[in-house]
């Protein structure tokens, strides 16, 4: 767990403070929305479709229950009793008053959180692997260099005003569950042919109006290296970052414009000019973290629990959950736990503050004090001996989140959409609501097997439409809400963008087509092991096109 | 021949509460059906005026037109993004409410 040290203390005390002035004068009139905008952007305050709403920073998706509990307790006091975790790993708050944010900024505060750099041109909160700590195939656990950037990017003087928005994503594992590839700058450690542990470095990747896949920048880069390198991959995109257009200011349309070449080009020489060792975190700083990063002193147990085989035997809605929503831990006897907050019928990624609690609590007793949110919008208990996943899974049944879907056709991903987003063009959660019921039998849902649906409610993408395996964007077309459908999107290692199957569809017809979807896929697999995603690859788009415009 | 002047009113955002107001003839209100409505292009001109004043007065965010219909009698936003704003909540159950309803669904 991350630790703030003196600095950060002072910093985020004195920041709540200098907003609560702001937020004084803006409500006595001193200052006027022009003026107060940028402010409140700062420090993570939207205006949306109903209210304000409040985006705060989960460092790299890693929480306690004490944080946990103080989202919570928020949620409760200020909000309406409940938050939205959010593709990027942060928690978002949508109900607000503008005069109690700075009390919530206090509240977190008090547990070394903010809501700083979640808005606005600046490296924002840096995403890393849920499993961080758990993956056997982990090179190293990525949140140490996460926390090295977190450090290193807060408030960095001279990228606090960038082009544009700038988002990072590290993994240890050559197994991608970070979306590394739709990030501006993509960090995965790697161990070279003489054994060292480096970093390889990708750039250019993001989803939005341009969605690109990244590039590799650097094959292999020394540890020591990385925080110069960013800073010089970050000053040369910034030297050149267009202000005139905000839609051509990401990195990733100046390495398309410029060529990965060209662009690798200047880095490196402007890497070479730089003075590392003043950049470099120092050895001492990196042993610190680390060690805040130790893995937990887990006791070996055998690989096999007689309670948990027994308790799969007598209760079938525990083994569905146990075989879905686990993910093998490092140590013998251990896994790590997903939350889908996907009920169905749910809006995903929500959680009451009641569920947040028993997150809380069932993380405390059970998963030595550790949550991770995901960027499929779910939450991890990374350390949960088997002999106590019963004993989980029953204290998830009681609030709701006992939901067997993890990677399966109702795990969606959803953005908050036109029911609550300024900028949406349509609904997404309402979307994805008809479809998990169209799906709702975990039978059926076992029988497709992994499949993933995400959607967004605009072209900014937040909901990674473009990476599910069905991608849906809703529209606006003259009024009425129009959703258009990508196949074969993929948000791993063998990242791809989805391709429009063609025209869009109408808000109510969107459920019968991925049932068509679906369907076809049924039909066209060689093997039940063979998955959409798989399908899709071998047989192209024009089988599932006809599915679903022949009788259109 | 000009085209004819889709009705209007106008709505802001409240300064504290951030949630979906119009233009009333006593003030800002919560309910679209009490907002005053132009029909005529300088009737909007003068509500702009009041709207700007919300401003001024520092009680709301962002004024501006909505364009509605007549129909039933009270205004009722065109778009479907102004008839989500005017309710002043989503259109799906949200957060306790919303495990409720899954619960009863289930
Ligand atoms: S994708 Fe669009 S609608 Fe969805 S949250 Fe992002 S900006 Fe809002």
């Amino acid at each position: 767990m991350y630790r703030y040290d003196e600095f950060d203390h002072r910093f985020v005390q004195e920041r709540v403070a200098e907003f609560r002035s702001q937020v004084t004068r803006r409500l006595d009139g001193s200052l006027n929305e022009n003026e107060f905008k940028p402010l409140r952007l700062m420090n993570g305050l939207y205006l949306q479709l109903h209210a304000y709403m409040l985006r705060v920073a989960i460092p790299y998706g890693t929480l306690d229950s004490a944080r946990m509990r103080m989202l919570a307790h928020i949620a409760e006091k200020w909000d309406r009793g409940y938050g939205h975790f959010t593709t990027r790993q942060n928690i978002q708050f949508n109900w607000p008053k503008l005069s109690d944010v700075p009390d919530i900024l206090d509240a977190l505060a008090s547990v070394e959180m903010h809501a700083i750099q979640t808005s606005g041109n600046c490296i924002r909160n840096t995403t890393s692997d849920p499993y961080a700590g758990v993956a056997a195939d982990e090179v190293e656990d990525p949140r140490i260099t996460a926390e090295l950037i977190r450090q290193w990017s807060s408030l960095h003087p001279e990228f606090t005003f960038l082009g544009r928005k700038f988002k990072i994503a590290v993994t240890g594992s050559a197994e991608d569950r970070t979306a590394l590839k739709v990030h501006d700058i993509g960090i995965q450690i790697v161990r070279n042919t003489a054994g060292e542990t480096g970093y390889r470095v990708l750039v250019g990747g993001g989803l939005g109006r341009t969605p690109m896949i990244a590039k590799e920048l650097r094959a292999f880069l020394p540890r020591e290296d990385l925080l110069p390198y960013l800073e010089a991959a970050l000053r040369v995109y910034n030297l050149h970052g267009r202000r005139d257009n905000k839609y051509k200011a990401r990195i990733k349309i100046l390495v398309h414009e410029i060529g990965i070449e060209e662009y690798a080009r200047q880095v490196e020489a402007e890497f070479a000019a730089l003075d590392r060792d003043a950049i470099a975190a120092p050895v001492e700083e990196v042993a610190r973290i680390a060690a805040y990063f130790a893995p937990p002193k887990l006791a070996a147990r055998p690989a096999e629990s007689t309670a948990f085989e027994r308790a799969r035997q007598v209760d079938p809605g525990f083994a569905a959950w146990a075989s879905q929503n686990t993910f093998p831990h490092r140590v013998p006897g251990y896994v790590a736990a997903t939350i889908s907050l996907k009920p169905i019928g749910g809006a995903p990624g929500d959680a009451t503050a009641e569920q947040m609690r028993a997150m809380a609590d069932l993380a405390e007793k059970y998963s030595r004090d550790e949550l991770r949110v995901t960027h499929e919008q779910n939450v991890v208990l990374p350390h949960v001996a088997l002999d106590d996943l019963h004993s989980v899974y029953r204290g998830l049944a009681g609030v709701g989140l006992d939901a067997p879907n993890k990677g399966l056709v109702t795990d969606i991903v959803a953005c908050p959409g036109l029911d609550y987003c300024a900028l949406a063009t349509a609904r997404s959660i309402p979307v994805a609501q008809n479809i998990a019921r169209r799906f709702g039998s975990t039978a059926r849902q076992k029988e497709i097997g992994p499949l993933s649906i995400k959607i967004s409610g605009c072209i900014n993408a937040c909901g990674h439409h473009h990476v599910g395996h069905i991608g849906i964007l809703g529209l606006d077309k003259a009024g009425v809400e129009s959703y258009q459908i990508t196949l074969g999107g993929d948000a791993t290692e063998t990242a791809a963008l989805g391709d429009r199957t063609g025209p869009g569809f109408g808000y109510d017809e969107v459920a019968d087509v991925i049932e068509k979807l679906v369907d076809r896929y049924i039909e066209l697999r060689e093997v039940p092991q063979e998955t959409f995603l798989q399908t899709y690859r071998r047989v192209g788009m024009e089988p599932f096109k006809e599915a679903i415009y022949a009788t259109h | 021949m000009a085209k004819a002047f889709a009705p209007i009113v106008i709505t802001a955002n409240d300064l504290v509460e951030g949630d979906s107001v119009f233009l009333g003839p006593e003030g800002w209100t919560r309910d679209i059906r009490m907002a005053r409505v132009a029909r005529t292009a300088e009737e909007a001109t003068a509500l702009d005026a009041s709207g700007a004043q919300g401003e001024t007065q520092n009680l709301v965010v962002g004024p501006y037109r909505v364009e509605v219909s007549l129909e039933t009698g009270a205004p009722v936003p065109v778009l479907r993004r102004e008839q989500i704003r005017a309710s002043g909540v989503p259109t799906i159950p949200v957060g306790p409410a919303a495990i409720e309803a899954a619960r009863e669904a289930a």
